[in-house]
């Protein structure tokens, strides 16, 4: 019976290999026709399995040596809040739940520009490979150390230099992720009535809910979670009517009048009381998401849409109208957290450490989220390139590049090689209650028009498109504005952190004045890229997100340096190849992308090539009038996106160096490589407790 | 169906933990208390200071 057993085990995973194997070589190979997304899944899904299986079993049992017997921080240090023993699957979804941001679904549909084929096996290969193992890497090390911050660790491991340098890095990376995604919400409701009234509602939704929990039904956060639901999918509908009633102008906007919006919001989600708007948007956002990901991945599997899109298209060379670049570096830098997210780091390091109950639970927690991430990213990849390609570049194109003109769009893109008429894309404006769908940059759009029509032909068809689209971009607008309020939050925690040491009263959470002065500062300074962004020609996500990508693997290349240090302190030279393949890479990645986003001849990549083209221009005389104030600002803005970039670069080479020079301290016995891990105890949990 | 009451089970018990009212459960016994108005606002309000205070992904 075991031998029986054992056999079909090994059946069972030569399946899984040959499946993993035939899938990505179909769609590696496949050239000229479409094919069914159903094998960009199978090809994920088998990858994922054998990863997990092999891979991340390998690193479990034989590099981290995981103990089922020892004391975890969650049992050591059981307080009740922060350390808490949790069930193994309840910490699982709540991982899941804090690691799922925007990024694994505007990412991938950003890259889509350069077809199907790289951001799959780059979202696949990164994930089981770098992204996986970052962050089990760093949930193991942060297990081992009473749950302690990246930070933290950084500090006693690699020294004093990493510690500071990776809180300066993360404070200035939230910075861009907060413009970057607060753009990417202005772009997705810019002249949309019906989007704009859906997102406007939720505001007030979020604060009855607050006002229900705090003081009508203390407690019932299912309950409120669930009236919220019910009246934010009624704000939906609310939009249609309201769209084509005569408030219809009141909620067509221009980006900048809801760029100004988002502003004031963030500020006062910041300075608000917490139990007023940000918790109970957080729950609300909490359930949407994971619903939301759940239907589409049914939606996925019930329709298998075919890919429109070529697996390679001609933007590989750097000339692509969504952004800028080559498919090296460009493409493994615009899908982060889809495949290594430096930010998931912060996430193993912060929450879910404190919750293990057992250190083996770290393999299908760290790894296994991970993956579960990466799966997102591809759904998110099938809804691009489900659409029409000459459609998708419609919408993601930005005015400045194809035209302002329906007319011109479309003669631009045709002549790409990718059709599409005037006709085509009014009819789908209307179908899904839109003005217009050209340059919708940013990623949400297209994201919501793809997810869209999976559910349209899942039942309903054309009918219920209008309402499919506005329920995504609800859904992606929703928990995009949680990341903002809480962002703007932890980063004026984090600036009141580092002022609080050179001025005492600004560190005390309690002092108003330094409580409305942070946060102003902290909204200032995202407010001042998401401002850049939209009066940017190219739509600021050209500049932005590749700016937003670079630093997030940047911080990668710290989580991993970190991990390296960690695995060489424990074994030697040994396993150091774990994290410092996939360190090597994003070094290669990150540095190569940054030198060309600062330094490149093209003006349309490099930010000093671009000031430069604008200075000639006003230097020549060819710009005139109130477009002479613009263009200073522009030139101004590149030339600061330079430098932002630059500082990033510094920041971690300082690190890279720092972790270099006591690995080869440690590996010529110059130094001591002493593993500071809290000390052994063994574990009083019965098998049902954990 | 054991396996499906199994999942049902786990979700519910996932949405507890996501909505906090868990976490709330342990408060009162922690503190041998009753669940109250009172006692709902003084455990969210440190709860939410401690949330609020950790980042959220990307």
């Amino acid at each position: 019976m075991i031998l029986l057993k054992r056999f079909a085990l090994v059946a069972f995973w030569i399946a899984v290999s040959c499946g993993a194997a035939v899938c990505l070589g179909a769609i590696a190979t496949s050239r000229g026709e479409h094919i069914n997304s159903m094998w960009l899944v199978l090809a994920a899904v088998c990858s994922y399995l054998i990863g997990y299986r092999f891979y991340g079993k390998f690193i479990a049992a034989r590099v981290m040596a995981l103990n089922e017997e020892r004391a975890t921080p969650a049992e050591r240090l059981e307080n009740g809040h922060d350390y808490v023993v949790t069930n193994k699957w309840i910490v699982f979804g709540q991982h899941f739940a804090a690691i799922a941001g925007p990024g694994p679904l505007v990412g991938p549909v950003l890259a889509a520009q350069f077809g199907y084929l790289p951001g799959v096996l780059w979202i696949i290969i990164g994930a089981v490979f770098g992204g996986a193992v970052q962050d089990f890497v760093i949930l193991f090390a942060s297990v081992r150390r009473d749950g302690k911050s990246l930070g933290q660790i950084a500090r006693e491991e690699v020294g004093k230099v990493g510690g500071i340098v990776a809180l300066i890095t993360v404070l200035l990376i939230m910075i861009i992720l907060l413009a970057v995604v607060s753009l990417v919400v202005v772009n997705a409701l810019a002249g949309s009535p019906w989007g704009t009234f859906t997102i406007a509602a939720t505001m007030p939704i979020a604060v009855l809910m607050g006002l229900y929990l705090r003081y009508w039904r203390p407690g019932k956060v299912l309950e409120c979670s669930a009236l919220g639901f019910v009246l934010t999918v009624a704000s939906v509908f609310g939009g249609q009517w309201i769209a084509t009633s005569s408030l219809g102008p009141a909620f067509t906007l221009p980006a900048i009048a809801l760029a100004i919006a988002i502003i004031v919001y963030g500020f006062l989600a910041s300075a608000l009381p917490v139990w007023l708007l940000l918790a109970p948007r957080g729950y609300l956002s909490t359930f949407v998401k994971l619903g939301v990901i759940v239907m589409l991945a049914i939606g996925i599997l019930a329709v298998r849409p075919e890919l429109q899109m070529p697996a390679f298209t001609r933007f590989v060379d750097g000339t692509g109208p969504v952004f800028a670049g080559k498919v090296f570096p460009f493409c493994f830098i615009t899908i982060a957290c889809g495949a290594v997210s430096g930010f998931h780091a912060l996430i193993s390091s912060g929450t879910t450490p404190k919750m293990l109950a057992r250190e083996t639970h770290a393999w299908p927690v760290g790894y296994g989220c991970m993956l579960l991430e990466s799966f997102v990213a591809i759904m998110a990849i099938v809804a691009a390139c489900v659409m029409d390609p000459g459609v998708y570049f419609a919408v993601n194109a930005p005015a400045g590049v194809v035209g302002k003109t329906a007319q011109t769009a479309v003669a631009t893109i045709s002549g790409w090689g990718f059709p599409v008429t005037a006709d085509q894309m009014a009819a789908m404006a209307r179908s899904v209650g839109e003005s217009t769908l050209f340059s919708r940059t940013g990623g949400a759009p297209s994201f919501a028009l793809g997810m869209a029509h999976i559910f349209a032909k899942g039942g309903g068809g054309d009918v219920v498109l209008g309402f499919w689209y506005h329920f995504a971009i609800m859904f992606e607008a929703l928990f995009i504005l949680t990341i903002l309020d809480a962002g703007t939050r932890v980063g004026r925690f984090m600036l009141q952190d580092l002022l609080g040491q050179v001025w005492t009263p600004l560190g005390r959470t309690g002092w108003m004045p330094g409580v409305i002065g942070l946060s102003a500062a902290i909204v200032g300074a995202w407010g001042y890229f998401l401002i850049q962004g939209v009066r940017d020609p190219l739509g600021g996500v050209n500049s932005l997100w590749p700016l937003f990508g670079i630093a997030n693997q940047l911080l990668a290349g710290i989580a991993l340096s970190v991990a390296t240090t960690i695995l060489l302190k424990m074994h030697g030279p040994k396993f150091m190849w774990i994290t410092s393949g996939p360190l090597a890479w994003l070094v290669v990645v990150t540095f190569s992308a940054g030198w060309q986003k600062i330094f490149s001849p093209l003006p349309a990549l490099g930010f000093l090539a671009q000031a430069n083209q604008l200075e000639d221009g006003l230097n020549a005389g060819k710009v005139t009038g109130a477009a002479v104030g613009q263009t200073q600002a522009l030139i101004f803005n590149a030339r600061l996106d330079a430098a932002v970039c630059g500082v990033f670069m510094v920041l971690v080479a300082v690190v890279l160096v720092d972790s270099l020079r006591l690995w080869y301290g440690i590996l010529s016995g110059a130094r001591e490589g002493d593993v500071v891990e809290s000390p052994f105890v063994m574990s009083r949990l019965s098998g049902e407790e954990a | 169906m054991r396996i499906l009451r199994n999942i049902l089970h786990g979700l519910a018990e996932l949405m507890r933990e996501l909505s906090d009212q868990n976490a709330y459960q342990r408060h009162l016994a922690e503190h041998g208390a009753a669940h109250s108005a009172e006692e709902w606002r003084r455990f969210s309000d440190e709860r939410f200071r401690t949330k609020y205070q950790q980042v959220k992904c990307c």
